[in-house]
């Protein structure tokens, strides 16, 4: 049966309009940055247009422009500052890497000797054909019959897990490598995209989770779902083989596999929109929480089951 | 035409749970679920008529989703009898689509056009087909009609384009209102001067002997004197808008089916859209008829993508898009009628407002 919804009436916006602002009973609204920065650890949120500090004791780095000798911040975010440069990581938007990050991405492009890979970042990342590993052995040597069979390894649309290498230095586009036998084409299971803010930096992000399901957390905010894979049954440094590393065939996924992948995707959409950080703890909860409500996994889709799942999680952390 | 890439094995992965004894979807969907869908009217103050609709979006963060905005506006257009201008007899419909480009990051300008390109057509085809035509579009007889421009813009696509498509154009020419309109004529200089109060409805004709007219004698090449009911119109002020678009209950409905043979599920997700090889488009309109109101009638139909159908099978899944389209029918007709209630209750308190 089909149901439509209202759009949130007007009132719930009046918030608005009430005067409230939160320098009002103070007069920190010329912010002490040192004074702050200690208290708060380092994260203080921020909105455009609210002053940060003054320029002539600071310089403005990026989110941040100037105004009659005041630094004022141009997104809302997180403030930053490394001595005298004051910056503002926005909360929502592009992924922004650093070498070492462990990002998901698609293939968009196969060049000469690279491919392009959509990273969730200002411009596409490139893998070099030199930086993946190549069937017959991780020592082996770039041929150039690799060059013609690039499709063979990765093509248009394909997923893969990666870390960042580098930056190129002509424009700051980053280079993926995947030569680590964790790293490589995806299969098995289902992509979800959530805000790159909200993955922070673990000690893993190859997560297994109790009910038979992995996730890689991309920093990138690309977060892949799929079904749980041993350990030993990974592909081991002899049996490297074309077939199993770049293999476009899915397993055989049960369906109670299946149902729990689609509930994790489904508790991953809800977290991102509640603006909830992803953790492996933080999902674990989430999913036992889920099944104990008995709840189907379309209800997760519902507004109020969301909202009562991030209250729960809330409550109990 | 797909708009997002798909990996070969997150195609395997959605048709596989697809042809499942149980099917699943992605999300945890049953096959006939829809995602949720808001709808609000008379959002563009400037428009006649105008709705704005989200599919599948996340009402807390406002994020994902499909988001259209639709609007109507109407344009007096002269008739003329060589046919050098376009306007017709009894006014007609433009229908246009166009994507932001905001919605489709991953796709080039040329192919951004031919996508809205392709939109246009399938619902200008649908909307302006003459057994919809509304029959007050028409101002003067052989002189004037109403043009009205249906703008539909995507502002974000998160599948299922069409059928939000569809119902924001229908939603948008709900709400239209047709300003009302009074004939005037011009009478010959020597007849009595006769005052018209003639308000009754639309389409009164006045008499207005006061008119500025040239008293001289006429030229050979003024031809004007010839055509003997020189007539224009006027809009009355009135307290309205104006009169509702005739036929508002019949405006079509469109349901896509997306089709894994032996299965086909509604409302696909960009993904599912790229993992099927056909989609087949419905559009059922409702027209009022004396005989048996709001019965279904197939107004077009479409297959998307590379896949093949038989015959055999199209008959079945008309049956069964029939009644979906019943379905989206019915829940939107109530939303629409919730949404002018909700809106006569908006006026009112402004007036009691402003009043005070």
């Amino acid at each position: 049966m089909i149901s439509f919804a209202s759009f949130p009436t007007v009132s719930d916006y009046s918030g608005y309009n009430k005067p409230h602002h939160p320098h009002g009973e103070s007069d920190d609204a010329y912010m002490d940055l040192d004074a702050d920065y200690d208290q708060t650890d380092g994260s203080r949120l921020t909105c455009p247009g609210e002053m940060l500090t003054s320029s002539q004791d600071y310089m403005r780095g990026h989110g941040t422009y100037v105004v009659d000798e005041d630094v004022i911040a141009s997104v809302a975010g997180t403030i930053e500052r490394v001595n005298k440069l004051v910056t503002v990581r926005a909360t929502s938007g592009r992924y922004n890497p650093e070498v070492g990050d462990l990002v998901v991405g698609r293939i968009t492009e196969v060049q000469p000797r690279r491919w392009k890979v959509d990273a969730n970042g200002r411009q596409d990342a490139i893998l070099m054909l030199s930086s993946v590993n190549l069937p017959g052995g991780v020592q082996r040597r770039k041929l150039e019959s690799d060059e013609l069979q690039m499709r063979n390894f990765f093509e248009e649309g394909d997923l893969l897990v990666a870390e960042v290498q580098a930056f190129f230095i002509t424009d700051g586009s980053m280079s993926l490598h995947t030569r680590s036998l964790r790293y490589g084409k995806l299969r098995n299971g289902q992509l979800v995209t959530v805000p790159p803010i909200l993955v922070r930096r673990l000690k893993s992000h190859f997560i297994a989770l109790p009910c038979g399901v992995d996730l890689i957390l991309g920093l990138n905010g690309y977060i892949w779902v799929s079904k749980h894979v041993k350990a030993a049954e990974q592909e081991g440094e002899e049996g490297f083989d074309a077939e199993g590393v770049y293999s476009n065939v899915n397993d055989d996924i049960d369906e109670t596999t299946r149902t729990a992948i689609s509930r994790v995707t489904n508790i991953v959409r809800i977290l991102a929109s509640h603006f909830v950080p992803l953790t492996d703890t933080v999902l674990t909860e989430a999913y036992d929480w889920t099944v104990d409500q008995q709840g189907g996994v379309k209800d997760l889709l519902t507004e109020d089951f969301g909202d009562a799942l991030v209250a729960s999680l809330v409550s109990r952390s | 035409m797909s708009t997002v890439l798909l990996s070969k094995a997150e195609k395997s992965y959605i048709t596989a749970g697809l042809k499942q004894t149980t099917p699943q979807r992605a999300d945890g969907r049953k096959l006939t679920d829809f995602r949720t869908i808001a709808l609000e009217t008379g959002v563009a103050p400037l428009a006649n008529g105008s709705a704005r609709l989200y599919l599948g979006r996340n009402l807390n963060d406002n994020g994902g989703g499909t988001e259209i905005l639709a609007a109507t506006k109407l344009e007096v257009e002269t008739i003329s009898a060589d046919g050098s201008t376009e306007g017709c007899e009894g006014g007609r419909i433009i229908v246009n689509v166009s994507c932001s480009p905001a919605g489709y990051p991953h796709l080039a300008q040329t192919a951004l056009e031919d996508f809205q390109h392709d939109l246009t057509t399938i619902l200008h085809t649908t909307l302006t087909h003459p057994t919809l035509r509304p029959k007050n579009l028409g101002i003067l007889a052989n002189k004037k009609s109403w043009l009205l421009h249906l703008d539909l813009l995507i502002l974000s696509d998160a599948g299922n384009t069409l059928d939000a498509l569809f119902l924001a154009a229908r939603a948008a020419l709900w709400d239209t209102k047709v300003p009302r309109t009074r004939s005037v004529e011009y009478k010959a200089p020597k007849t009595s001067v006769k005052d018209e109060t003639g308000f009754a409805g639309a389409n009164v004709t006045v008499q207005g002997g006061d008119m500025d007219i040239d008293e001289a004698a006429p030229s050979g090449f003024d031809t004007r004197s010839q055509v003997k009911l020189a007539t224009d119109f006027e809009l009355p002020d009135y307290w309205d808008e104006g009169e509702d678009l005739d036929g508002r209950d019949g405006w079509p409905v469109g349901v896509t089916l997306n089709l894994e043979p032996p299965v086909h599920f509604l409302d696909a997700t960009p993904h599912e859209e790229a993992a099927v090889p056909l989609r087949f488009l419905l559009v059922f309109s409702f027209p009022q008829t004396a005989a048996a109101s709001n019965k279904p009638y197939l107004q077009g139909m479409r297959t998307l993508g590379g896949g093949e159908v038989s015959l055999s099978q199209i008959k079945d899944l008309i049956e069964v898009g029939q009644k979906y389209a019943e379905e989206l029918y019915t829940a939107l007709n109530v939303k629409l009628k919730e949404e002018d209630v909700r809106r006569t209750q908006v006026a009112r308190e402004r007036f009691e407002a402003a009043r005070r």
